[in-house]
């Protein structure tokens, strides 16, 4: 049954390694790149303001010596999703909505509105994919795991303990393929036992009922895995604080100065986007 | 319930948040639903880490379940409310607060009746993820209120009733190996 077969190389995107300028930085920099014109996407509200990551991909895609057709890859998958979604921004009419109709097609009726939310939902859409995409390419996994700390450094100054966040992230990577092979048995032998997940023509109740036996025994033995792995830990006196680290240089001056202007690039162009452009574009 | 160090905390919602992550992998957890949006049992780790180990625990399993559902929306997609899962407010924060919602039910019957506890516990953090993303869903425009509001009637409810028996069963069965001898098993299986 080709359900029972299950991916077990989960990996967090597709890391290219180029070895340039890029994916020397370190990873809290590129996290702290990733969140500021995440922010961007996000926050702007005009399809020109979450454009912006887009259009920054492109010249930082080449310094990482990652090539464009990369990201396009990357966006293909999405694309007809974009498709279906503009689509029911027209197909649905939305309260408050007094915009300029455009056309009308029987009865569906587009407005200015719909079309303004359809361009800047692919918009937005697009742009975290390729930052995401473009993250994952420059950021090895494990500089990924390792990075949660610095890249949360932020947080960790207001009091969140972001070794034990990391700590956390890194046994929830490190354990994926192991649930994930148990997971496989433990379905494997309740088909053996005559529990029937293949066919999908079960109403909810019945496939939802069908999960108690997959679901309690896989939490279990996971729950299990983690007293384990803690006990494992304390015995060897861990308490993730203060504990060596690979030796990495100090931060350099060029690194300060490009976590400062993604921050300040970023808040500018939000505050453009809201200010002025917005109020100067949007037709409704 | 417990209390343990924060290692150990760590570990548990690292794991846990192992479970959520492998689900969402896998075609078993999904109910297919509006063409996309397949709200299913991947926040009950959530719950059930915030059941057994605290409000911390349940958030940061939430958080990491919720940031692997937007990667995973960002590089395979699989339906056109994935589009919208993209952004954190939609993928993120609810599946933190579910966590919190969760031990807040549970906290609330302090430490009695523990499987209607879990089961409650399980049903609140249910309607807290389904609600918030269905909320949030409409808040950035990707279906009308009247939309989510039937999605919510037909498919939540009884993905709550699912989520509080799932949080009972597991909770019941982690605490019945915790009070009887031999609770590491796995350590002498032969791997």
């Amino acid at each position: 049954m080709k359900e029972l077969e299950f991916i077990r190389d989960i990996s967090i995107g597709q890391y290219i390694d180029t070895d340039s300028a890029i994916h020397r930085l370190r990873a809290g920099t590129k996290y702290l790149v990733l969140f500021s014109f995440a922010l961007v996407a996000l926050v702007s509200p005009t399809p020109l303001g979450a454009l912006l990551p887009l259009a920054l991909a492109i010249p930082v895609s080449g310094k990482a010596r990652i090539r464009i057709a990369f990201l396009v890859r990357g966006l293909k998958p999405a694309l007809p999703f974009f498709g279906i979604v503009a689509v029911f921004q027209f197909l649905f009419s939305w309260p408050g909505d007094r915009s300029a109709i455009l056309f009308s097609i029987g009865p569906v009726v587009g407005t200015a509105r719909e079309l303004w939310m359809s361009v800047l939902i692919v918009t937005r859409g697009a742009s975290m994919i390729v930052l995401v995409s473009l993250f994952t390419a420059t950021t090895s996994e494990e500089e990924i795991v390792r990075g949660v700390e610095e890249g949360l450094l932020p947080l960790g100054r207001i009091g969140i303990p972001t070794h034990l966040v990391s700590l956390a992230v890194g046994a929830a990577v490190r354990f994926v393929p192991i649930i994930a092979e148990e997971l496989e048995t433990i379905v494997k032998a309740q088909a053996c036992r005559g529990a029937d997940f293949g066919s999908s023509k079960r109403g909810p109740i019945a496939k939802a009922r069908a999960w108690i036996p997959l679901f309690v025994p896989v939490t279990v033995r996971a729950l299990e895995r983690a007293e384990l792995l803690a006990e494992a830990m304390e015995a060897r006196c861990y308490t993730g604080k203060g504990r060596a680290e690979a030796p990495h240089l100090a931060l350099r001056a060029g690194e300060r100065v490009i976590r400062l202007l993604a921050v300040l690039a970023a808040a500018a162009w939000i505050a453009l986007d809201v200010l002025i452009i917005n109020v100067r574009i949007r037709p409704w | 319930m417990s209390i343990s160090s924060p290692v150990r905390k760590a570990v548990v919602a690292g794991a846990l948040a192992a479970v959520s992550i492998v689900l969402s992998l896998t075609p078993f957890g999904y109910i297919p639903w509006l063409a996309g949006a397949s709200l299913t049992v991947m926040h009950v780790p959530a719950i059930i880490g915030a059941v057994l180990e605290g409000p911390l625990v349940g958030a940061l399993v939430g958080a990491i379940f919720g940031v692997s559902s937007l990667v995973k929306a960002a590089t395979s997609p699989g339906g056109p409310i994935d589009v919208f899962f993209t952004n954190p407010v939609v993928s993120v924060i609810p599946r933190i607060l579910v966590g919190v919602v969760a031990w807040a039910v549970f906290a609330a019957f302090r430490g009695k009746f523990r499987a209607v506890s879990a089961a409650v516990a399980g049903v609140a953090g249910s309607l807290t993820n389904a609600l918030l993303v269905l909320g949030t869903l409409v808040a950035y425009k990707a279906i009308p209120l009247a939309v989510a509001g039937s999605v919510f009637v037909a498919n939540s409810l009884v993905e709550a009733v699912v989520g509080g028996i799932l949080t009972t069963a597991v909770v019941l069965a982690w605490k019945g190996i915790g009070d009887s001898v031999g609770k590491s098993r796995l350590s002498s299986e032969d791997k």
